[in-house]
């Protein structure tokens, strides 16, 4: 009788199961989709970009500025005012190549001039690729300046 | 009506140089009686006299010792020294010196030198796709670049010989003004250890920076050594003397021998017939 | 620059303003006319590129060309003034009442003769022997009021302009010098520098001898006697009376001419002017002399 009337509790008898929540909407998490790939582009919002991915700061080095180029820069510039007098400022500018020193043009003057001081220097045999490239831009810039702008000065 | 004129005369700052002056001829040093022997004041008789303005009085200094000891007074010109400071000249200057030898070198290839391009990359028509003749156009990426900058590029030019003239007065006269222009008898120190030449311009208050102008191409020994392992303390010829340097330097600090040299120059040219000196600048003229 | 007061009002102000420096300097507010394309409503319309044509659709034709005209240089058929103008001698005027200027603003000393070398040095006057010119053309504009007595040397006068020099007592000479020479006259300095000797000046070319060997002319090469002949007629011919040179006070420097061979006055060819030593060397040698005496 006693197992009859175990039996008959237990399958009347249904314990009260209280239902205990462990994960709740507001503790889920995002889902995270694509796992392991970086995302290439910025989707931080609007605000300026976060401690995440900092570009690298290049390290401060600051220039010394007296080197003796920088502290002696401009020596000889008055050299016709302040010397003997037989000798131009221009004639000191030693650091300027000398196809370039003291002219002031537009690009096809300076290498017209360039071409007519280095024909003579070997370079036409040594260098014959960048000789061909700069008769070739002196040939366009020709037709450039002389068919296709108006006279006066070049905007370049 | 007399009393009026006399004030407004006085107002005109006329001054009448005495005629009893100590002075004969050029740049003579009188020791002046009443003061320590050691003092002379140096009067002067230019060639081209200042007309309006009284001349300006410097003392002259000594770097042999580190106390400062003043040696005797000095005149200089007003119109090399006391010339109006025009700040636009000095600017003016300055710009002309930094592009009178900057040259960019900053290049690029056109379409013509980049390699390859030569083959037309797809046919004209037929496959939906853009037309184009060469790969190496500008629109391509690795192409060449339209417009871009070629090297060798100047930026020369010359400044008006009397521009030039006047920022050199200019500058001479607006250190003066602020007490950044001294006056030293000779450059000779009595050690070449550089510490001296330290606690010398630390002492005078003089700025961290100091250009030295000498009127001959060889300084003493001293200071040579001295100055070398200084970078910012530089020696200069008279004919080396610049506005840019002038402005790098806090000091300028000449000896009697260049001041009198760079006054005796620059009156010249003030004074010259510059028409040559005024004709624009030609290439290949030097 | 500025009035006195102004330079030392500003020159007190700086004593008590801070270090003039490279970082604190700038040129004149707004004294850089800055070009820029225009742009806006009206301002970016055309860019001066003109309304349509080859100004817009940069199609410059070459120069002449008319648009299928026969074009203006090839309509006229020739222009004969102008053959062998690359061949021709020039002489750059050299105006009477320019002269006088120049005398009166005492930039040539009229105690001396004149020579190109003399007007060239008062800066008035130049003119460059690379390009074919010859030397001065004297003209005779302001003859009216010419009123100096001067002995001057150019190298081509016309019949006025003698006649107006020598109206005043002075004495005029035209005479050649070649190209080389006249280089020398430009600049003396230069050459100088260069430490050459003085050459010999050359003759002139054979369609000139008539010219500088004529008296009415009054060529270097001409005989005196026929040049004082000359004077007298132009005299009667202008109709005013000649002054008397011999009588002159100044008749030392009115009768100075210089050598058919001489470039400078006072120096000879042959010789060497050292400027550093500041002295003169002469040649010794008989055959370097008898080279410059030929």
């Amino acid at each position: 009788m006693a197992w009859l009337g175990s039996t008959v509790l237990n399958l009347f008898f249904k314990p009260a199961v209280n239902i205990v929540r462990t994960r709740y909407h507001a503790e889920k998490t995002r889902v995270i989709r694509r796992y392991g790939y970086e995302e290439k582009i910025w989707s931080g919002g609007l605000l300026p970009r976060g401690g995440a991915r900092r570009l690298p700061m290049p390290e401060y080095r600051p220039a010394f500025a007296w080197t003796e180029r920088k502290a002696l820069f401009g020596q000889n510039d008055y050299i016709d005012i302040l010397g003997p007098g037989d000798l131009h400022p221009v004639k000191t500018l030693y650091t300027v190549p000398s196809w370039i020193r003291g002219v002031s043009g537009n690009e096809y003057q300076i290498l017209l001039r360039k071409r007519k001081m280095w024909a003579n220097t070997g370079s036409r045999e040594t260098r014959p690729t960048k000789w061909k490239d700069m008769e070739k831009r002196i040939s366009f810039l020709y037709r450039k300046l002389n068919r296709k702008t108006k006279t006066g000065p070049s905007p370049d | 009506m007399t009393s009026a004129l006399i004030s407004a005369i006085k107002r005109l700052h006329i001054s009448v140089v005495p005629q009893i002056r100590v002075f004969s001829s050029n740049a003579v040093s009188v020791p002046s009686a009443d003061q320590q022997n050691t003092l002379t004041v140096t009067k002067k008789d230019w060639a081209f006299k200042p007309q309006y303005t009284k001349p300006r009085e410097v003392w002259i200094e000594n770097i042999d010792t580190i106390e400062e000891q003043k040696l005797g007074l000095f005149e200089l010109h007003p119109s090399v020294y006391a010339a109006s400071p025009r700040i636009d000249i000095i600017h003016q200057n300055v710009v002309w010196q930094k592009k009178i030898r900057f040259v960019s070198w900053a290049h690029t290839k056109t379409r013509a030198e980049v390699r390859g391009g030569g083959r037309k990359p797809w046919p004209q028509k037929g496959l939906g796709r853009a037309r184009h003749g060469s790969i190496r156009s500008p629109l391509f990426r690795g192409g060449g670049v339209a417009h871009g900058p070629r090297s060798g590029k100047t930026h020369f030019f010359m400044l008006p010989f009397h521009i030039r003239l006047n920022g050199l007065t200019t500058t001479l006269s607006a250190k003066l003004a602020q007490d950044d222009l001294h006056i030293v008898k000779d450059l000779i120190l009595p050690t070449d250890n550089p510490d001296y030449l330290h606690d010398l311009i630390e002492k005078r208050n003089w700025g961290p920076s100091v250009l030295l102008v000498d009127d001959t191409d060889y300084a003493p020994r001293n200071i040579t050594v001295a100055v070398d392992s200084i970078p910012h303390v530089n020696i200069m010829p008279v004919y080396g003397l610049n506005v840019f340097s002038m402005l790098k330097h806090d000091t300028l600090v000449l000896t009697q021998a260049a001041a009198e040299k760079i006054e005796e120059q620059l009156l010249k040219w003030l004074n010259a017939d510059t028409r040559t000196q005024q004709q624009a600048y030609k290439l290949n003229q030097v | 620059m500025g009035s006195r007061q102004i330079t030392e009002k500003s020159l007190s102000m700086l004593r008590s303003l801070p270090r003039i420096s490279l970082q604190n300097i700038r040129d004149n507010p707004n004294s850089k006319l800055k070009n820029k394309r225009g742009r806006g409503q009206h301002g970016g319309d055309k860019h001066g590129a003109g309304n349509k044509g080859s100004g817009q659709r940069q199609n410059f034709m070459r120069l002449g060309y008319e648009t299928g005209n026969n074009p203006f240089y090839l309509r006229i058929p020739q222009e004969h003034y102008y053959r062998g103008h690359h061949l021709r001698r020039e002489y750059p005027p050299l105006t009477l009442h320019n002269l006088q200027k120049i005398i009166d603003k005492d930039c040539v000393d009229t105690s001396k003769p004149i020579d190109i070398a003399s007007l060239i040095r008062s800066g008035f006057y130049n003119f460059s022997p690379d390009l074919k010119q010859f030397g001065i053309n004297l003209t005779d504009e302001g003859a009216d009021i010419f009123a100096a007595k001067i002995n001057i040397e150019v190298q081509w006068a016309s019949e006025q302009v003698i006649a107006a020099i020598e109206k005043n007592g002075g004495v005029i000479t035209t005479a050649y010098y070649d190209p080389h020479s006249l280089l020398l006259l430009k600049n003396p300095k230069k050459f100088f520098e260069s430490g050459q000797a003085i050459p010999r000046r050359m003759i002139p070319p054979s369609d000139l001898i008539e010219y500088y060997t004529s008296a009415k002319s009054r060529g270097y090469l001409a005989d005196p006697e026929e040049i004082s002949k000359e004077r007298v007629k132009l005299a009667q011919k202008y109709g005013y009376t000649l002054p008397n040179i011999e009588k002159d006070s100044d008749y030392t420097m009115l009768s100075e001419r210089k050598d058919p061979r001489q470039i400078f006055y006072g120096l000879e060819p042959g010789w060497v002017v050292n400027l550093k030593d500041e002295c003169i060397l002469k040649p010794k040698d008989q055959e370097l002399l008898s080279y410059y005496n030929s």
